[in-house]
């Protein structure tokens, strides 16, 4: 099996703390991959790092079989990956399609004034695939429920064409319907063989979506297998018992 | 909801502004008074005064306070021009900066009679006292008070015209009378907290030659009465130091008459009087059709400045 | 959906109202005369306040739009009295404007001062200069034409401050709303954080709103000057609260909760409107300041819901 994305003896230090440590991972295109672990296992800094936010200060990232290194979240982007924060991902003021192409406007000739018109129709575009239904991309994201607006977080990562989106804790904040909402939305994402990190702490979210699943702990990666087969329960407890 | 209240609010506004303009919508002789700084107590004396004098004519006036803004000044004397009210009364104005609005009121035959202000030829004149005049009754009312012999303090302050011109005039006395000598000067810094500022530039004159002094003078009232209060808590007695100060009002007036008070003389600027003739004279010149030579020649119409003291302090309490 | 156009227009139909009110009191309030008279007035209180509007829209507050327009006029009129060519004080006004924008722009993304402080330091030491420079005493004279003209001469028949209010407030208005760069602006302030994770240079932005404050108090202050041939300092402070009022009133329209260059170009001259027929119905001066002040309490209030939610509030913590 090839690889879209191989971490190699990725670790992380901040000063005498260390985050991770020696962490390889090898995801698959078109696989939705869940990353677990307790506080403190490593997760965020291995989001971040993926994301572009931090260097490892250790190990090489390779995508498509290439050596990579992202200066920031925006290099990370123009390469394929996009990572949805669990709650710095929308500006709620702003409207849906200036939520999809924040930071990336589409302008028109020969002024390159913003082309509003067209942002808004592929926006229109984006949500249909999702198959979120919203009228007026004029609505503020404020207005939205909480699984819109991931939906609306995710379209952003399908503006860029991204071929690897992160979730961070997508449905933490969310009711049990929109929760289900949110799953959906991962299940299509899916469909049209997108990469997907899914971090959560919902273990039933996990089983529910998930191809594989990778624990960490410690800094380091304990466990790496398909979830298929797998209860919540089971889930729970390759955390909590080797944890204890 | 919301609808509704805006509604209500955008009707009690408007029977408000009804209420406030109507006196104005009346056809009469229509006289609009400018004062540039109503926070400054002069000022106001003026505008009022020119107010008040014109409502008894049955007139209507309206005062406006440019609050001491040049830009707000020239914002009104535009909007005002467009109204074409009969006069335009400007109290201590600013005829070179507002020359183009002085102009335009000219074209637009309205106008312009200015209190204190400074003369232009685009108004009709301006009221004023002879600054020179007042600034050498204070100055020769105190040395001879004190016999032309001793030692005087002063309290100063270089930042408006009328004051600087009477410190002037002040030197031009003395150096012809080398008997009396001036021992210490404050100058008081053009500040907000001007009170301030006086109090404590004056105390350190006080500490340093206040035993060898014989006379004060202050170049305006309000200086004086920081200086009065220094002086009480200083144990004076009315009379001990010979104290002239510049501007007159019923403050000054009352601290002239009051044997606490070391204050013991001032010239009055007749602030109100400037206003009523400001009135009379547009009244003569617009109603009656004289023409403004039959008022004054020259740019200016001076007005009389009285020295106030102890023998003649009851006459204006 | 009628609540949604009230909320959108309200205030400024009440302005409309305002308007009209005026014109059936006042048989002068709308000849072309004075509505020229009211439009060259809002020239110089909606330049400053669309520079107020930028830097809001960033969600950063400058409070030194005022002092630095004065200190602008200030060098402006000494270059011009001082026999300068005009056209190189005007520049020097500009340049003074834009470099006090400048510095507090580095003193909110660099230094890491909050702007309410930043530039609170920028407007003293600014006031500091205009008095070192005049000495509190005022620039005045018969100053060239070639410079008077800018504020005083006409083009086509419109008068030149008309034409640098709209050319400023289309430049504004296009800037914010068509632009990648505006785009960013607005982003910037909306949501700094996801403005950032989104790849838009949000100190950058902050940056150059507040340096376009500057520049448009540089503006103003060349205008004043020029207007009123004489430079002082403080001369610019009176338009100061009548700006943040514009801009807050602004808020309440067009687009509820947020600072936007029609509502501000809208309020300003609604607030020159007040002005200007108070004083045709010939009412007392305090009560012009009355009458403000229950205008910006009254729209305000009414849309405080939007205004209450914008990003800078809760920066400032004014929310209830």
């Amino acid at each position: 099996m090839t690889s879209l994305l191989s971490l190699r003896g990725i670790g992380m230090s901040y000063g005498a703390v260390t985050a991770l440590r020696d962490v390889n991972l090898d995801i698959a295109a078109g696989e939705v991959v869940a990353l677990c672990g307790d506080n403190g296992a490593g997760k965020s800094s291995l989001v971040k790092i993926l994301a572009g936010a931090q260097a490892p200060t250790a190990g090489t990232i390779m995508l498509d079989d290439t050596n990579e290194r992202f200066r920031d979240p925006q290099d990370a982007l123009r390469k394929g990956i996009a990572t949805i924060y669990q709650d710095l991902a929308v500006a709620p003021r702003l409207s849906i399609w200036q939520n999809v192409f924040l930071g990336s406007e589409l302008t028109r000739p020969p002024f390159g004034l913003l082309d509003k018109r067209r942002m808004a129709e592929m926006s229109r575009g984006f949500l249909a695939r999702l198959a979120v239904d919203i009228a007026d991309m004029e609505t503020p994201v404020e207005r939205l429920s909480g699984g819109q607006r991931q939906a609306v977080a995710i379209c952003r990562a399908l503006r860029w064409d991204a071929r690897i989106i992160i979730m961070d804790e997508p449905t933490a904040a969310l009711g049990v319907k929109e929760t289900a909402q949110v799953l959906d939305l991962i299940r299509r994402l899916h469909a049209e063989k997108h990469t997907v990190i899914l971090v959560s702490h919902a273990m039933q979210d996990v089983v529910a979506v998930a191809d594989r699943v990778v624990i960490l702990r410690g800094g380091r990666k304990v466990e790496d297998r398909p979830v298929a087969g797998l209860t919540a329960g089971d889930l729970a407890a390759m955390i909590m018992q080797r944890a204890a | 909801m919301q609808a509704i209240t805006k509604r209500n609010l955008m009707l009690g506004g408007a029977a408000l502004a009804a209420t406030l303009a109507r006196p104005a919508l009346a056809q009469a002789m229509d006289v609009a008074i400018i004062g540039f700084q109503m926070s400054s107590e002069t000022h106001a004396r003026a505008a009022n005064a020119a107010a008040a004098a014109a409502r008894a004519k049955g007139w209507n006036a309206t005062v406006l306070n440019s609050e001491g803004s040049l830009p707000r000044h020239a914002e009104q004397l535009d909007t005002l021009i467009g109204r074409r009210p009969k006069a335009i009364i400007v109290c201590m104005g600013k005829p070179v900066e507002a020359e183009a609005q002085f102009q335009r009121a000219k074209a637009a035959n309205v106008p312009v009679i200015t209190i204190m202000s400074g003369a232009s030829n685009d108004t009709l004149f301006d009221i004023q006292v002879n600054e020179y005049e007042v600034g050498a009754k204070a100055a020769l009312w105190l040395l001879g008070e004190l016999g032309y012999q001793g030692n005087i303090l002063t309290q100063r302050f270089e930042g408006n015209v009328g004051t600087r011109i009477r410190g002037k005039v002040l030197d031009v006395v003395l150096s012809e009378n080398t008997g009396v000598r001036v021992l210490g000067t404050h100058t008081m810094a053009r500040t907000a907290s001007w009170r301030d500022d006086v109090r404590q530039g004056f105390q350190a004159l006080l500490l340093r030659h206040g035993a060898q002094t014989q006379g004060i003078w202050a170049s305006f009232d309000g200086q004086a009465f920081v200086i009065d209060d220094l002086l009480k808590v200083r144990g004076a007695k009315k009379g001990q130091v010979k104290f002239v100060s510049i501007d007159g009002g019923a403050e000054t007036y009352r601290r002239i008459a009051d044997p606490d008070s070391t204050l013991m003389a001032t010239v009055t600027i007749p602030f109100e009087e400037m206003g009523t003739k400001a009135v009379d004279a547009a009244e003569r010149i617009v109603v009656k059709g004289e023409p403004k030579g039959a008022i004054t020649s020259g740019p200016y119409l001076f007005m009389d400045a009285a020295l106030v003291d102890g023998n003649n302090v009851r006459r204006f309490l | 959906m009628i609540r949604r156009t009230l909320a959108r227009y309200g205030t400024a139909l009440a302005g409309v109202a305002l308007f009209a009110f005026f014109a059936l009191g006042s048989p002068v309030f709308l000849t072309p005369d004075n509505i020229a008279l009211i439009l060259k007035e809002t020239a110089f209180l909606g330049i400053l306040a669309i520079g107020f509007t930028l830097a809001l829209v960033t969600a950063e507050i400058d409070l030194s739009i005022a002092e630095v327009a004065s200190l602008a006029a200030v060098v402006t009129g000494a270059l011009v009295h001082g026999g300068t060519n005009p056209w190189i004080a005007v520049g020097a006004g500009l340049v003074v404007g834009t470099l006090c924008g400048a510095a507090n722009g580095v003193a909110v993304t660099v230094l890491n001062v909050p702007s309410l402080i930043a530039t609170l330091g920028v407007a003293a030491i600014a006031k500091g200069f205009s008095f070192m420079l005049t000495q509190g005493v005022a620039f005045v004279g018969r100053w060239p034409a070639s410079f008077t003209n800018l504020a005083r001469g006409t083009l086509l028949g419109v008068p030149n401050l008309i034409w640098w209010l709209a050319g400023v407030g289309f430049a504004a208005w296009l800037l914010v709303k068509w632009t990648r760069l505006g785009a960013h602006l607005v982003a910037t302030g909306e949501a700094d954080e996801a403005a950032r994770l989104a790849g838009i240079r949000t100190r950058s932005m902050k940056r150059l709103a507040l340096t376009l404050a500057g520049a448009c108090a540089g503006l103003t202050a060349v205008l004043l000057a020029s207007s009123l041939s004489s430079a002082a300092p403080a001369m610019a402070n009176d338009h100061f609260l009548y700006a943040i009022a514009a801009v807050l009133l602004g808020m309440s329209m067009f687009e509820p909760g947020r600072p936007n260059i029609p509502g501000t170009l809208f309020a300003a001259f609604t607030l020159k409107v007040l002005g200007n027929g108070l004083v045709l119905l010939g009412a007392e001066y305090y009560w012009q300041d009355i009458v403000l002040g229950t205008i910006i309490l009254v729209s305000v209030a009414l849309s405080a819901t939007g205004t209450g939610k914008a990003p800078f509030v809760k920066k400032l913590n004014f929310r209830r």
